[in-house]
């Protein structure tokens, strides 16, 4: 724990200290603003941190175990548009006999690529390589792997600010989504005799922003709590393509129905989590997070990338 | 170093002269984001969350043909952006802005507003 802890806090440090100049934005895509997403990312790189994720859940086992899972995300531009993920989640789980298995999951890197922002159609392309890194989380107790698993990934958003203004308050919605095969560093789990497959990750969200309904669509003059929401529905799935010789292609997942309340320098987000089949859980579970902008509430620093910032003053502003 | 003195370290290092500011956003504007307003408006006046740079900070207004209503270059106070408008005619006018905040933040968006019943 101690170690991860370290390592993280020295990776701030680090970049704290770092010489950095020009700041811009979490997603804003145009006149769109995709908000961190709970159960999936969004697609931009950015400088941001989620501390913590808190999800309770009942597991897939029978009787249903409790599962409490705490993480902490930590996001940061290299450059304009590199940048690198760090996270780690603590999890516990309470079987219905009242063995407890506590412990940390594998530490988690992503190394991500802003390939593409069209402004005017408020469209964002990322592509990523997720790997969660063997043996460095409680392996003893089963809640890590001893082997590494590596996710190359490909996310996008789109808001539907650009269809004509008659479609009025359908302008406010927006997708994302992203798309992963995940590739284990092993075939085959010597331990538990089984065959480790290859799995396409994958997940969506749909998200309705009163914010842009108020700023780009019609002001309701509601109260302004609601001009912060943004209700939004997240799907996670996962399903086993290869090397799954002996078991079910069975897809797991969740849907996840919520609200994020999105302000200045932070969000919050709170999801119920249902689960799609038998094999993906038991009941419904929920997921809230705090979300930091940390370009916003560290402009000059820890809000910079970390090379390519530009010393130049912001270019004039043309339409 | 140990984990205590590491954290401490850390924070006081973002911490230390950073001011906080954030993205402009549009707070609210008059004539209202998708208003009808039975009488021409003199000006337009943007309300933002943030202050603003005035030299990086701009609005357009134009009519459904295009053609351009504002009267030039706004005047910028703080969070509050206003630019004068030409004789509007009854129909449907729209606006762009595009703004920087103190923090160097650039933020942009564009809705529109009709005049006439």
């Amino acid at each position: 724990m101690s170690r991860h802890m370290l390592r993280s806090l020295a990776l701030a440090n680090f970049i704290a200290l770092a010489f950095t100049s020009h700041a811009l934005a979490h997603c804003f895509v145009g006149a769109r603003f995709l908000p961190a997403t709970l159960a999936t990312d969004d697609p931009c790189v950015a400088d941001e941190m989620s501390t913590p994720t808190v999800a309770w859940s009942k597991t897939a086992d029978v009787p249903p175990a409790t599962q409490w899972d705490i993480s902490v995300d930590f996001s940061k531009r290299i450059t304009e548009n590199f940048g690198v993920s760090v996270g780690q989640t603590w999890t516990q789980i309470r079987q219905a006999d009242g063995t407890l298995t506590t412990g940390f999951q594998n530490f988690g890197t992503t190394f991500q690529y802003q390939v593409l922002k069209d402004r005017s159609h408020e469209l964002a392309v990322l592509t990523g390589v997720v790997v969660d890194w063997g043996r460095t989380g409680s392996t003893a107790s089963g809640l890590a792997d001893k082997f590494s698993r590596v996710t190359p990934t490909v996310y996008f958003g789109k808001g539907f600010g650009d269809l004509p203004d008659s479609f009025s308050w359908i302008r406010a919605f927006a997708v994302t989504g992203q798309v992963g095969y995940q590739i284990p560093t092993t075939s085959f789990d010597f331990t538990q005799n089984v065959f480790i497959p290859q799995q396409l990750v994958y997940g969506a969200s749909l998200q309705y922003s009163m914010p842009y309904l108020k700023s780009e669509v019609i002001d309701l003059q509601l109260p302004e709590f609601f001009n912060h929401l943004i209700p939004i529905v997240e799907a996670s799935f996962t399903t086993p393509v290869a090397n799954n010789f002996g078991n079910p292609f069975t897809t797991t997942g969740t849907i996840n129905p919520g609200v994020i309340w999105v302000g200045s320098y932070f969000q919050v987000g709170l999801e119920a989590v249902i689960p799609i089949n038998r094999e993906s859980g038991s009941g419904v579970g929920v997921i809230g997070q705090l979300h930091l902008y940390l370009d916003d509430m560290f402009p000059t620093t820890v809000g910079q990338p970390l090379f390519g910032g530009t010393s130049t003053p912001p270019r004039k502003l043309t339409f | 170093m140990r984990l205590p003195t590491l954290a401490a370290t850390t924070l006081l290092t973002v911490m230390a002269g950073t001011a906080a500011e954030a993205h402009a956003f549009l707070d609210h504007a008059e004539p209202r984001v998708g208003s009808t307003v039975p009488t021409a408006p003199r000006e337009l006046i943007l309300s933002y969350t943030q202050n603003l740079e005035p030299a990086f900070s701009t609005v357009e207004v134009h009519d459904a043909n295009g053609a351009r209503v504002d009267l030039g270059k706004p005047t910028i106070n703080a969070g509050v952006m206003r630019v004068g408008l030409k004789p509007l005619p009854p129909g449907t006018y729209k606006v762009h802005w595009q703004v920087l905040s103190v923090d160097t933040h650039t933020t942009e968006g564009s809705f529109s507003f009709h005049v006439g019943k």
